[in-house]
């Protein structure tokens, strides 16, 4: 036992240590604040912070003469509407470049809708939005402020099909986003743990080191250490970049409001666990075997990709997987081994599985994950010491070490 | 009770047979020669002993039953196939090695640090093992098999790429090793550094064992009545006593058959009573290069 942690140390820290490492770990959270930043900076400089004007003749704005605009990002500057008597004196403000624009509410407003804006160059939707919203407040200022906030902000509709019986909200955007996000992250993770571990068990070939591993350690004790060692591995970068993910969600939420109202769902992050955990360490095993059966390491990581491509056939279907989460070929994909982790969650968000198809699959990925470190560590014993000879399938299956 | 108890081992890859029912036993203390030709099925008798490979028949005992992951941390193990970790460290390699074979961190790296100064490898300990030249790997790869003070020490064509300055130094801890009461296996196929070490031998050719004792027992049961004679005089064939003589290649060495019935005290007499001068005189003994084409000759072998 005390060798196997070792072993896992040793594996561990040779990949966490390197260089190569920490750029890897930090490329994925730069790119993304690099991303955002540029958004932002698009945004910040579109965004134009000067003081609008409005002249209401229908009164319906009740002689306020001043409102703040919300800014869409909370740091900015608001948006001042400055309430002017007649339309000469917004128009010398606005030659003088003292306002962008200003807005003039006719008196026959509720009969034409028209709200007439002048301005040089034609102001951002929001700020005509912002101007809605001004106009709405202080006609509906009398209405008890639970109400009128409610006619403000709008309904939130809620998707209720009468076949899946599942609810979905358009407004929680997260509920579509995060079965692709957690998808990605799971083949990211799978193909970087798989590297390392494919390199781990080519390298001790290559280095003609397994004799003396082998000496050392049970075959069995060193394959289970490796293969910790190399999931920890991956596990960390993923960690890493979902805490990484984390802070830019938060920091998300505190620039942009809107999206507080999303939530993530317990079950379904359960069920992903569920789902990725074996299949991780199934598809690793694998890729384990493949590695063992291997002599070169630039030949093993070439057949690597055997495995990435049926992880990504249900991103090829996700359009039947989100409209037709309980079509055959959805219940066929979430079932399947390979395409089942991506496929599962993604029908969980628009279906209500049967739960004997979650127990199935769950089922199945555990089976053959015990499959694949049995085969693992039985082609890791054959195959260790044939320098510069392929295993074959035949041969695993027959041979005794 | 022996170190290792080999019985009736056999072992097949696929059709080609590489081991037909060898035994032999290793005692403790002393320096074991697991002698062959190249293929003749050495490395897969100590893979089937250390149990890298299952037989597919007979028993394997070391010291006194099945081997087992605490009597590994027991031996020290030196691979045909050399290798290190080349990516890494020569240091953490080393220590990396020697914690696998039980040692706590501080005692690796005090006994690490002691050999690297000894085999003159100390200003390398920061190098990836990499860079290190062949014979300096193979010095590091002899401390981790030396590192953990193994009771057993297997080692597999210790002289392989050896100049002979390494050669000697190897044999010199070999000797140190038998001194400190450690049982040693070298397996090789260059018999005539076993001559110098081995107390006892197993001979193996085409996976059975043809040959197996005590060397200086083996030596003499192959011994013919023959003696060496360096002489610069010329000796006759018709001389008494004499069934064969042969001209050795090198100056001026000759190896001289006896008949049965003579003594190699009477001969030694009749050659000075014959006034002949020589420089040497010395009864033959074979060397195991010698015998081992003896044997294989008598159980026939294919050289490729």
């Amino acid at each position: 036992m005390n060798k196997i942690w070792l072993v896992i140390k040793h594996e561990y820290l040779k990949h966490v240590r390197k260089r190569r490492f920490i750029l890897a770990i930090l490329s994925l959270p730069i790119f993304i604040i690099f991303m955002i930043g540029i958004g932002f900076i698009s945004g910040i400089s579109q965004y134009n912070s000067a003081p609008v004007g409005f002249i209401d003749h229908s009164k319906l704005l009740s002689g306020a003469t001043e409102y703040n605009a919300k800014p869409p990002i909370s740091f900015l500057k608001p948006i001042v509407f400055k309430a002017f008597s007649d339309e000469n004196d917004a128009k010398i403000a606005l030659n003088q470049n003292e306002i962008q624009a200003y807005y003039v509410l006719e008196e026959d407003y509720f009969q034409t809708q028209k709200i007439q804006v002048v301005a040089n160059k034609k102001p951002d939707s929001d700020v005509n939005k912002a101007f809605l919203t001004f106009l709405e407040t202080s006609v509906l200022k009398d209405v008890p402020a639970k109400i009128s906030s409610r006619i403000i902000e709008g309904a939130s509709f809620e998707f209720k099909s009468t076949k899946e019986n599942k609810q979905t909200n358009e407004d929680n955007i997260l509920d579509f986003i995060l079965p692709f996000i957690s998808g990605f992250l799971f083949i990211m993770a799978v193909n970087i743990s798989g590297s390392y571990l494919l390199q781990a068990v080519v390298e001790e070939k290559e280095n003609r080191t397994m004799e003396i591993m082998v000496t050392s350690t049970s075959p069995t004790q060193l394959m289970t250490g490796k293969i910790i060692g190399n999931l920890s591995v991956g596990l960390t970068q993923l960690i890493v970049w979902i805490l990484f993910g984390i802070l830019g969600i938060a920091i998300l939420f505190q620039l942009f409001p809107d999206l507080q109202k999303t939530h993530i769902d317990l079950s379904f992050l359960i069920l992903t666990i569920a789902v990725f955990l074996p299949a991780f360490v199934m598809i690793s095993a694998m890729m384990a075997t493949l590695g063992a059966t291997m002599t070169e390491e630039r030949e093993a990581q070439q057949m690597a990709g055997i495995f990435s491509l049926p992880m990504v056939i249900p991103f090829w279907f996700i359009q039947v997987l989100m409209e037709k989460p309980n079509s055959p070929l959805s219940i066929f994909l979430s079932i399947f081994p390979f395409t089942a982790p991506i496929s599962l969650p993604v029908r969980a968000t628009f279906a209500n599985i049967p739960l004997w198809q979650i127990l199935l699959t769950i089922l199945i990925l555990i089976l053959l994950t015990i499959a694949s470190l049995w085969l693992a560590g039985k082609s890791f014993r054959l195959g260790m010491l044939r320098y510069g000879k392929k295993l074959s399938l035949k041969e695993i299956f027959t041979q005794r070490p | 009770m022996n170190t290792i108890e080999v019985r009736n081992i056999s072992k097949s890859f696929g059709p080609q047979k590489a081991l037909k029912d060898v035994s032999f036993d290793v005692k403790p203390g002393e320096i074991f020669g697991l002698l062959g030709p190249n293929g003749a099925g050495k490395t897969t008798s100590i893979r089937i002993i250390l149990d890298i490979f299952k037989p597919d028949s007979g028993v394997v005992n070391v010291f006194g039953g099945e081997i087992n992951e605490n009597k590994k941390d027991l031996i020290g193990y030196l691979p045909e196939e050399r290798g290190l970790y080349q990516d890494i460290p020569l240091e953490e390699c080393l220590n990396y090695l020697a914690s696998l074979k039980g040692l706590s961190v501080t005692e690796s790296k005090n006994r690490i640090n002691d050999f690297l100064i000894k085999f003159n490898l100390e200003e390398h300990k920061k190098k990836k093992v990499k860079e290190l030249s062949k014979g300096m790997q193979q010095k590091a790869q002899l401390i981790s098999t030396l590192v953990h003070d193994p009771q057993l020490i297997i080692i597999d064509e210790p002289f392989t790429a050896l100049d002979p300055v390494n050669t000697q130094m190897v044999k010199d801890i070999l000797r140190e090793q038998r001194d400190l009461g450690k049982t040693i296996i070298m397996s090789t196929h260059q018999m005539h550094q076993v001559e110098e070490l081995s107390d006892r031998i197993v001979l193996i050719n085409q996976g059975e064992s043809v040959l197996y004792g005590n060397l200086v027992e083996v030596q003499k049961k192959y011994a013919g009545h023959a003696i060496h004679i360096r002489t610069e005089s010329h000796i006759p064939e018709t001389f008494s006593g004499i069934k064969q003589i042969k001209k050795m290649e090198n100056q001026s060495r000759f190896w001289i058959d006896l008949e049965p019935e003579v003594s190699f005290q009477e001969f030694l007499k009749s050659l000075m009573a014959a006034n002949i001068v020589f420089d040497q005189f010395e009864i033959a003994t074979p060397t195991l290069d010698e015998i081992f084409i003896q044997v294989v000759s008598q159980t026939g072998t294919n050289y490729e």
